[in-house]
């Protein structure tokens, strides 16, 4: 194919979806020569596809064929009817068009590579919805416990730690069930074993519904704000209200989309949509981020959708019964629905969640509902807070409304100073509080604000209200299955007797410098252009990073050398 | 709501008048917590604009509905906004004159007989409908509504000229007894020839 050639690709897992947009992004400046009937009869299929999924991303000039019920005619006149519906639906683009000929298929004759290098590149416009970005926990989907709450032993990217999984699926049923407020918990073990990725489990496992309001320790100090403020806005996000409130949405069928997107690449975009009913026809203009949307949920001409005017939230209903038969090639799950009736813009009724501070927030009236999106809410009155407390349970009687207590997770928890715990034991005892869970590497240690010394750096009393589940280091047998699912996450394929040496990497030195060593051993091999990553990548990497022990090690041994090497400090001052 | 209950609603809400610009404009804010802003022009006393402001579920100000009169343009036009009409699309909007309540509808580049206007009374509402399914309207009459009277089929015409197509419905003699009370009542406020006057409903 000329098109690798062509084409920088960027490396990775992204290749295979690349690809295809490449199909169609190379190929500027030209037009298609005159093909023979069985070529485009052969292509008339696949182009129809590629034009209809592929167009919002495309980095040119481009319109969006209004969509031919009687594709087969249209066989054989492929490149004239380009230029017919141009004219026909951006006359302002048409001139440009001349010039920048659409060749989908262009990369089959080879001509064309020559022509390509002559061209001015333009730069590759890629879109959020292609880059997916692989966390520290992206792997875990849940808490993998059975009916039962009986964990087992690998599940949903858990690994392990079968008691405390056990105890954390208990808290979730207390969650769930939500009658119980104010409960806390902590999380408490040694560094890389797991406390996070328990908590990211309960959050996965609750599903979206559920508020869960995850922070650090040390994101509750900041100069705007108090730190109780921060840490009963935190509260107050956790707990969400579900309720009914009318809103305007669009519902149509998609008869055209059309996106302009400058030469340069850059720039705004320009967007329109033709949207119908089964009595009208309204063309609608796109902003930004609303094509962004239409082209993450791949929306064509055909399909039903519903748009919120207001939050610009899509739904993709399913394809219109007039498209049934336009393609041979679709999904099974593709849905077939009626053309709406009637009018195109109706008022509905939704049901939504939202959290206790967003109602605060919108009450709140020096700052007005703007404040949201800025981001900017300052303090909240306390009053603000009863009566909004006072409508949120009279909403509830009336059966207007449903209260669903969430989750707080308080990462790195010992990181609070002693007005927080204070204010934490208050916090509980309300009942509109959440399920507060905490989680803590530290052991016996100062509390911050104080000279005292507490386990975990908790306040005694505290304490006393906590249910604690301890996580413990994970088995050799353990770290190699940790290392196994990291390594599909990341896409990194691992030899035998390389995942062996990492996992004695693992326990020797630590989990999260094994696991930092899967991508760049990845690279490694793929530079050398391997297919499966050795020994000898995971021997380089491990040569070429420290780890934490090698890295003191080396600061001992060359200490002299360094700079400063004459202050010593004798610990850490974390207050 | 009868005709009396929005007389006496009307009569018990907090009302302020603001003489500007050669209108009248008047707030009212309701017990329930709406407002409802109305402005008239001082030589003919017709009604310019009628607006609505509710409270959403949640205790947001929303923002102001029209009713009656030009829809107000967004100050900025943001790229931002997530989606809009296309300025091309036909505009729907209401001017009233003093025997009848009339719509206009502009951008509607069709023939008249494309276009069938009528009544349905189930619905309490008069549907615009056209034959080469480019338009399609239904709206209600919250005059109508309010008063809670009958819709009739008889009252209702229309015309269409210059892409515009107007619809109207002549107003019956409760409603018009009604807006001429009002417009006495509301002639005897005393309006502040100062627009930096405090408003005392808001």
């Amino acid at each position: 194919m000329p098109r690798a050639a062509l084409k920088p690709l960027w490396s990775g897992s992204h290749i295979q979806s690349m690809s295809l947009y490449s199909a169609h992004s190379q190929a500027p400046g030209l037009r298609p020569p005159p093909r023979s009937l069985a070529h485009s009869l052969r292509d008339a299929h696949r182009r129809s596809e590629l034009v209809h999924v592929q167009q919002p991303v495309r980095d040119k000039q481009e319109t969006v064929v209004k969509n031919q019920v009687e594709k087969k005619r249209a066989v054989n006149t492929q490149s004239q009817q380009t230029e017919k519906t141009a004219r026909r639906f951006s006359p302002d683009t048409f001139p440009l068009r001349t010039n920048q000929k659409e060749a989908p298929h262009s990369h089959i004759f080879t001509s064309v590579a020559a022509e390509m290098a002559m061209t001015p590149k333009v730069p590759e416009v890629r879109d959020i919805m292609r880059i997916e970005r692989i966390g520290a926990h992206s792997h875990i989907r849940g808490l993998g416990l059975d009916d039962a709450l009986e964990p087992r032993q690998v599940s949903q990217g858990m690994v392990g730690q079968l008691a405390s999984r056990r105890a954390a699926g208990v808290i979730l049923e207390m969650i769930k069930d939500g009658h119980i407020a104010g409960r806390a918990v902590l999380i408490a073990g040694q560094p890389g074993t797991g406390k996070t990725a328990i908590a990211m489990g309960i959050a996965q496992s609750l599903g979206p519904d559920t508020p869960f309001t995850a922070l650090a320790g040390s994101e509750i100090f900041s100069l705007e704000m108090s730190k109780t403020e921060s840490l009963s806005q935190s509260f107050r996000k956790a707990i969400g209200v579900r309720i009914k409130e009318e809103t305007e949405i669009i519902e149509g069928e998609v008869v055209e989309i059309q996106i302009d997107r400058p030469a340069t690449g850059t720039g705004a975009k320009v967007g329109k949509l033709t949207l119908k009913t089964t009595e009208m026809e309204t063309i609608y203009d796109l902003g930004n981020k609303m094509i962004d949307s239409l082209s993450k949920e791949k929306v064509q001409a055909g399909d039903v959708i519903t748009i919120d005017k207001a939050t610009g939230k899509i739904s993709k209903l399913g394809r219109s019964f007039t498209r049934a038969r336009d393609y041979d090639a679709m999904g099974a799950q593709t849905q077939f629905v009626q053309c709406p009736e009637g009018e195109l813009q109706k008022r509905k009724e939704v049901v939504h969640t939202v959290s206790l501070h967003e109602i605060d927030v919108i009450n709140s009236r020096t700052q007005g509902f703007l404040a949201l999106f800025s981001g900017d809410t300052g303090e909240i009155k306390s009053e603000v807070r009863e009566q909004i407390n006072a409508k949120v349970c009279e909403w509830r009687e009336e059966g207007k409304a449903e209260i669903i207590p969430g989750v707080l997770f308080i990462d790195e928890v010992h990181m609070l100073d002693m007005e927080c715990f204070s204010f934490l034991n208050r916090a509980l005892e309300s009942d509109l509080s959440p399920v507060l869970i905490m989680a803590t590497n530290r052991g016996i240690t100062r509390i911050r604000g104080t000279n005292y010394q507490s386990p975990h750096g908790i306040p005694i009393d505290l304490l006393d209200r906590l249910l604690i589940i301890a996580t413990s280091p994970y088995t050799e047998k353990e770290t190699k299955q940790i290392l196994k699912i990291r390594c599909e996450e990341e896409d990194v394929e691992l030899s035998d007797e390389a995942h062996s040496v990492l996992t004695r990497i693992g326990m020797e030195t630590s989990l999260r410098y094994a696991i930092q060593l899967i991508t760049t051993a990845g690279l490694v091999c793929r530079k050398r252009k391997g297919t499966e990553v050795q020994v000898e990548d995971i021997k380089r990497v491990y040569s070429l990073f420290l780890d934490e022990a090698r890295s003191s090690q080396y600061m001992k041994e060359y200490q002299d050398s360094f700079l400063f090497n004459e202050t010593q400090t004798p610990t850490m001052d974390t207050s | 709501m009868s005709v009396q209950s929005w007389t006496q609603s009307l009569q018990a809400s907090r009302k302020t008048a603001l003489i500007q610009d050669g209108k009248r404009k008047i707030h009212f804010l309701f017990s329930d917590g709406k407002e409802m802003a109305e402005e008239y022009d001082l030589k003919t006393d017709e009604l310019i604009v009628r607006k609505w402001r509710n409270e959403s579920t949640l205790g947001a100000q929303g923002p102001w509905q029209v009713e009656v009169g030009e829809p107000a343009a967004s100050p900025v036009a943001s790229s931002d906004d997530v989606i809009k009409e296309n300025n091309s699309n036909p505009v729907f909007m209401r001017t009233d004159t003093k025997s009848s309540f009339q719509w206009r509808i502009r951008n509607l580049p069709y023939p008249k007989d494309v276009f069938s206007v009528f009544v349905e009374p189930s619905e309490k509402c008069i549907i615009i409908k056209t034959s080469n399914k480019k338009y399609y309207k239904k709206f209600s009459v919250p005059d109508m509504e309010r008063s809670e009277l009958p819709f009739d089929c008889s009252a209702l015409s229309f015309t269409h000229a210059n892409n515009t197509l107007i619809v109207s419905y002549k107003k019956p003699k409760e409603i018009l007894t009604l807006e001429q009370e009002l417009l006495k009542e509301l002639k005897k406020l005393k309006g502040t020839g100062d627009g930096n006057a405090d408003c005392k409903t808001q």
